[in-house]
């Protein structure tokens, strides 16, 4: 194996995006058969090194070679003409076609879609329209699709993000299957437990330079940490779980929540100063509980109490309104794109009585402290969709800072951020509780739940099932329960 | 093939109800015109072919506009200069028409359609590399191809062949009650341009373009080709509308408040049609069956005894009814979820 050229070389590649630079100088080399990890915290540079690859940016500088060719792909299908597939982050297929007519747009064998489809034991009417079906669906789709172009590299941009466990597992065992073939994968993902499973090689970026090339398997996660943060940010983290208080006044509570099979009874107590966990595997009913207590939706059934007076809200205004605020996973949902960071951080403000005119001095004040608090990157302030996703999701954050609440509503917060800037939001959360804050937090990443919370609860079929001390909560405990197989509380 | 959702307890939905989300819109507006006729026969003393002429005919102009604007924007633009190409072209077609045999008028008619497209392609182009918004460029084109029609013909005049009037109106004096030739223009056009939108790739990656900018570019497809393609289809159909109303009327008409009016009707009928300004959903099918209600109406309200100046009025009320009980559906529909 040593012997073969690399597949895919890059040297030396930059690119900048106005002031903003991206990428310094990535250097990065894939052999044939093997499952090459890119890693890095947000805004290292990854996202813009596989668009680069694909076609979809020019680079600025550097050299990208294809099989000891010297390729400039100019648009996406250059790309796959030199053998590199590319799964994106967003998933790539168009929402008002069918899945046929996707697949007849892009000049696919329809016959290797639907084998790769059973290979993944997936079957899917190719006459639904793709905005019917689930995310985790189009994701299975969209690799498919681009095994289906045969490609000598298979670029897996943070695939799993949006993957529950199972669906995760037959990704593995199609990279696998991939690389028996003697072809490549590029896999880029946040999740290192992922890496040191099925990785050959990892290269990792760091501030758009390639920091280093290691054997994820010798070296352990820390190695890992050392080179994606650098040595003083890897100490271990030890959590944030404390004692709750339990004759703390409650906050936020639900009374047998109906609505539509979605929620099918759900109950529960908040109270001030805790951080209340949710977990659940995809579709158990945790989207439509959490528009029904941020005041998206009314329950058809059910009362909700916010500080003991029942909340009966016909829109998030009204929720907000009484202090309960939702910072969702997408984040792209919750901002203004096209305007500045402070902008976005003080919307919530242009509702308060008394305001005609704009901000006054402490509210200027609450802002700037804000962006100090979350050491927001503001760069690129100019436009919020600028920044990376883990610097949105602080601005998500910072704008209940600056406006105050009581209530926090956490859905998925830390989804696709990298792990520095997850820890500062599990600190945010803990200094928040303390305050006297409290926190409902639903995460699809199990080992959050004892780092960040003082108690969990398992949601299954839109019910809870299952209630225990989140510092006791294995990752087995918590799975067993999600399936319905524990006992009931 | 059977369906293995994620979710467990989402049901499958059965077929009809399948077809009534996908083509429930294009029926409606087919029931509702069949409906508004049925109510107009109803009221005249007699209903026969002549009626059915005059109807298919006259609206020939604005369903052609109305299946380019349609074109257009379910690729994601909006295009406001349809009404003075059309005039352009009437304008055009009926200077270099008089006195010519009809062999010869059909070549000029083929030529005026081409050079449209051609021209309004490069519109299109225009768009797609500056990155100026669709209404702003054609906003611009509305004016400009107004003007180049008032250049070329500065006050009514001209004419065609007899053949062309024949075969857009289906008698060679533009009045009778031969309904077959207009109506066999409006079926070739429309399963035309809906087969190419529904069953080949560029006009899918129309559709494509409309719905996800960004997918469609991720997946491969050539975004500025679709830009310039749907223009280009839009320019053609509006030449092909400028013929038809110079077959009608048998004189060129470069009015610009004409254009103006034509180009708002577009929109209204692709609105009406079930086609979303913000692109990606809609059938051109249903958009010919809109065109057709919003010149007939006039028709109907005369009948019925309003004068035509309250008829504009009925006409944007029903515009707005339609659309406002259409989207009380879609809010009860998602909360029923």
């Amino acid at each position: 194996m040593e012997t073969l050229p690399p597949l895919v070389q890059v040297e030396y590649v930059a690119k900048s995006f106005g002031p903003v630079v991206a990428l310094r100088s990535a250097d990065l080399s894939v052999m044939p058969g093997e499952i090459h990890a890119l890693l890095g915290a947000n805004g290292a540079g990854k996202s813009t090194l596989v668009k680069i690859l694909s076609g979809v940016h020019p680079k600025d500088g550097g050299t990208l070679q294809v099989n000891g060719k010297t390729v400039t792909p100019g648009k996406p299908s250059d790309a796959m003409d030199v053998g590199l597939a590319t799964v994106f982050q967003d998933p790539a297929l168009i929402p008002d076609l069918t899945i046929d007519q996707n697949l007849r747009l892009t000049k696919v064998d329809k016959s290797l879609v639907l084998e790769w489809l059973a290979n993944m034991e997936l079957t899917i009417d190719f006459d639904s329209l793709v905005r019917d079906l689930p995310l985790e669906t189009l994701r299975m789709l969209d690799l498919a699709r681009a095994l289906a172009h045969d490609p000598q590299l298979l670029l897996l941009d943070e695939i799993t993000a949006a993957l529950s466990a199972d669906q995760a597992e037959k990704v593995f065992d199609v990279m696998e299957k991939w690389k028996e073939r003697g072809r490549s994968v590029l896999f880029i993902t946040h999740r290192l437990a992922e890496v040191l499973r099925i990785c050959n090689t990892a290269t990792i970026l760091r501030d758009g330079v390639t920091s280093a090339v290691l054997s994820p398997r010798e070296g352990g996660e820390k190695e890992l940490l050392e080179a994606m943060l650098g040595a003083e940010a890897t100490a271990e983290y030890s959590g944030t779980q404390r004692d709750i208080v339990a004759d703390a006044p409650v906050m936020l509570e639900a009374q047998d929540l109906h609505s539509r099979g979605r929620v099918n009874g759900a109950s529960f107590q908040l109270r001030a100063g805790e951080i209340l966990g949710i977990a659940a595997l995809e579709g158990q009913g945790q989207e439509r509980l959490f528009d029904l207590l941020s005041g998206d939706r009314a329950p058809e059934s059910g009362e909700i109490l916010v500080d003991g007076s029942p909340l009966k809200a016909r829109s998030p205004y009204d929720a907000i309104a009484r202090g309960v605020v939702l910072v969702p996973s997408d984040r792209v949902l919750a901002l203004l794109p096209q305007r500045p960071v402070r902008e976005n951080l003080t919307v919530p403000l242009y509702n308060e009585a008394g305001h005609w005119f704009s901000l006054n001095s402490t509210e200027t004040e609450r802002v700037t402290g804000a962006i100090d608090r979350l050491d927001i990157d503001t760069r690129a302030q100019a436009q919020v969709r600028r920044l990376s996703g883990g610097n949105q999701q602080k601005v998500v954050l910072g704008r209940w800072l600056a406006s105050g609440f009581n209530t926090l509503l956490c859905f998925d917060p830390t989804r696709g951020i990298d792990i520095q800037t997850k820890r500062q939001i599990y600190d945010l959360l803990r200094e928040l509780a303390d305050q006297g804050n409290a926190i409902l937090l639903y995460t699809s990443e199990l080992q959050e739940i004892p780092l960040v919370c003082d108690r969990v609860l398992v949601l299954y079929n839109g019910q809870f099932v299952h209630e225990q001390d989140a510092a006791t909560a294995t990752e087995e405990a918590l799975l067993t329960a999600s399936h319905g197989l524990a006992e009931s509380k | 093939m059977t369906t293995v959702t994620t979710r467990p307890q989402e049901e499958r939905k059965t077929k009809f109800q399948v077809w009534r989300s996908r083509h429930g819109w294009t029926a409606g507006v087919w029931l509702l015109l069949i409906v508004l006729v049925a109510w107009y026969a109803a009221l005249l003393p007699k209903f026969g072919a002549f009626q059915i002429n005059s109807i298919l005919k006259n609206s020939l102009p604005l369903v052609f506009l109305a299946i380019g604007q349609g074109v257009v924007v379910i690729a994601g633009g909006i295009d406001l200069g349809v009404g003075s190409m059309m005039v352009l072209a009437n304008s055009v077609a009926a200077l270099l028409m008089e006195g010519q045999p009809f062999a010869m008028t059909l070549l000029i008619g083929v030529g005026i359609i081409l050079g449209l497209a051609a021209m309004n392609a490069v519109v299109g182009w225009i768009v797609s590399v500056s990155g100026v918004p669709d209404i702003v460029v054609t906003l611009a084109t509305l004016f400009i191809y107004g003007g180049l029609a008032l250049l070329i013909l500065p006050g009514p005049g001209g004419g065609t062949s007899e053949g062309m009037r024949w075969m857009f109106t289906g008698s060679t004096s533009g009045v009778g009650t031969n309904f077959w030739p207009p109506m066999i223009v409006l079926l070739l056009v429309t399963v035309g341009v809906a087969w190419f939108m529904r069953r080949t790739r560029p006009g899918l990656s129309l559709y494509a373009s409309g719905s996800d900018l960004n997918a469609a570019y991720l997946s491969g497809v050539n975004t500025k080709k679709s830009k310039v393609l749907s223009y280009a289809i839009s320019g053609g159909l509006a030449g092909m509308a400028g013929l038809a109303v110079l077959a009608l009327t048998n004189v060129g008409d470069p009015r610009f408040a004409l254009a103006g009016q034509k180009t708002l009707e577009s929109v209204a009928a692709i609105v009406l049609g079930g086609i979303a300004l913000t692109g990606g959903v809609g059938s051109i099918v249903g958009v010919v069956a809109a065109g057709i209600i919003v010149f007939f109406l006039d028709l109907l309200l005369v009948a019925i005894g309003l004068d035509s100046n309250t008829s504009q009025v009925v006409q944007g009320v029903l515009i707005v009814v339609v659309m406002m009980v259409a989207g009380l559906l879609e809010v009860r529909r998602r909360r029923l979820e």
